[in-house]
């Protein structure tokens, strides 16, 4: 017989220890994959999946996504070397305008998701940095490799980083901006990510539009 | 008299011609005396595919070291780089195997990063991309539409 008081403690102990943060460190593949489940639940979700409620789902996708992307590191490490030079100004309007580069051209590819089954292929961690190898499987049956790059703040472990194909994303924007900074200047491709941005929005209500004359 | 003054030239030629093959196989063969100049870091790769010891280390195109190793280290390939020393590697460059042209030579490039920290001798690259393998895209494509 468990004297119900000894019962309530067990029970009490066991709550804490589902429920403390630390338990959740060490494990970037788990972290990572609650995370793209819940991606993948919210756009299954039959409310959303209406063609008039592509900017809501938007919305709330991102608003996972920045629970557990890091985008100012990614914004930091794909700007580089320009990044010293810059304000605390510059460098915040920067990370805003990476972020919304990054929704354009990520979060709205991932709409057209439709089925495809993510396999977790293990991770290595190494100190405060982690990868997790992913292999994202078509409906034709191809394997398409996709490794997340982590870092660790506190108990969260948050991608900065994401290679497809082996292709790392940090290292193609590096490229691109260090392109673009050398052969103009900094203003030049802030204008640049800005005119996109303001673009896509035009783009985005138009279509919405449409939808409801529809 | 005569003879031994024709015995002399011909010595000294053959040993001129044998310092100019030396200097020649140092020189194509790009070898190192007393451990070469520089600081020497690490990247693991999860494969280098075709990559060797003497390959190019390349930042914008210009070469600032070679591969001096490449071993096997848990699985992946564990590359030895030595670095020119008046060249700093901030802590968050990315290592990425290329292939000059589509079937040339493979080579390293290293993006340089923006961070304040640079990697220290002996230190190691953490950022990397293996090279992309062709044969394993096209068969992708080639089989992959069923």
């Amino acid at each position: 017989m468990i004297h119900p008081r000894r019962l309530s403690l067990i029970l009490a102990g066991l709550a804490a220890l589902c429920l403390t943060p630390a338990a959740w460190a060490g494990a970037p593949t788990d972290q990572l994959k609650a995370h793209i489940d819940q991606v993948i639940k919210m756009l299954e979700e039959p409310v959303l999946k209406v063609d008039g409620k592509v900017k809501e789902r938007r919305v709330a996708v991102r608003k996972v996504a920045d629970n557990f992307f890091d985008f100012a590191e990614t914004a930091r490490r794909s700007l580089a070397r320009h990044w010293q030079g810059r304000t605390d100004k510059e460098r915040e309007e920067f990370v805003k305008l990476f972020a919304d580069l990054l929704e354009r051209s990520y979060i709205s590819r991932i709409e057209l998701y439709g089925g495809e089954k993510i396999q977790y292929a293990g991770e290595r961690s190494d100190g405060d940095v982690a990868t997790v190898f992913t292999k994202i499987i078509t409906k034709q049956g191809q394997e398409v490799p996709v490794d997340y790059r982590m870092l660790r703040r506190g108990d969260h472990w948050l991608v900065y980083d994401i290679s497809i194909e082996g292709v790392s994303l940090i290292s193609n924007y590096r490229t691109q901006f260090n392109k673009i900074i050398q052969t103009s200047s900094y203003g030049e491709l802030v204008k640049k990510l800005k005119t996109k941005q303001e673009e896509f929005l035009f783009e985005e209500e138009t279509k919405t539009k449409g939808s409801a004359e529809k | 008299m005569r003879r031994s003054a024709l015995d002399l030239g011909v010595g000294i030629f053959v040993l001129i011609g044998i310092l100019a093959l030396g200097w020649l196989s140092v020189k194509l063969g790009r070898v190192e005396f007393l451990g070469g100049q520089g600081y020497q870091v690490t990247a693991d790769f999860p494969s280098v595919g075709g990559l060797k010891a003497g390959s190019a280390v390349e930042i914008a195109g210009v070469e600032v070291g070679r591969v001096e190793a490449i071993t096997l280290a848990d699985y992946q390939a564990r590359v030895l780089i030595r670095i020119r020393s008046d060249v700093k590697l901030q802590e968050d460059s990315i290592a990425s195997i290329k292939t000059k042209g589509l079937i040339g030579e493979k080579y390293v490039r290293i993006n340089p990063g923006g961070s304040d920290r640079v990697i220290p001798p002996n230190g190691r690259i953490r950022e990397v991309e293996a090279p992309v393998d062709f044969e394993e895209l096209l068969s992708k494509y080639i089989f992959g539409k069923v």
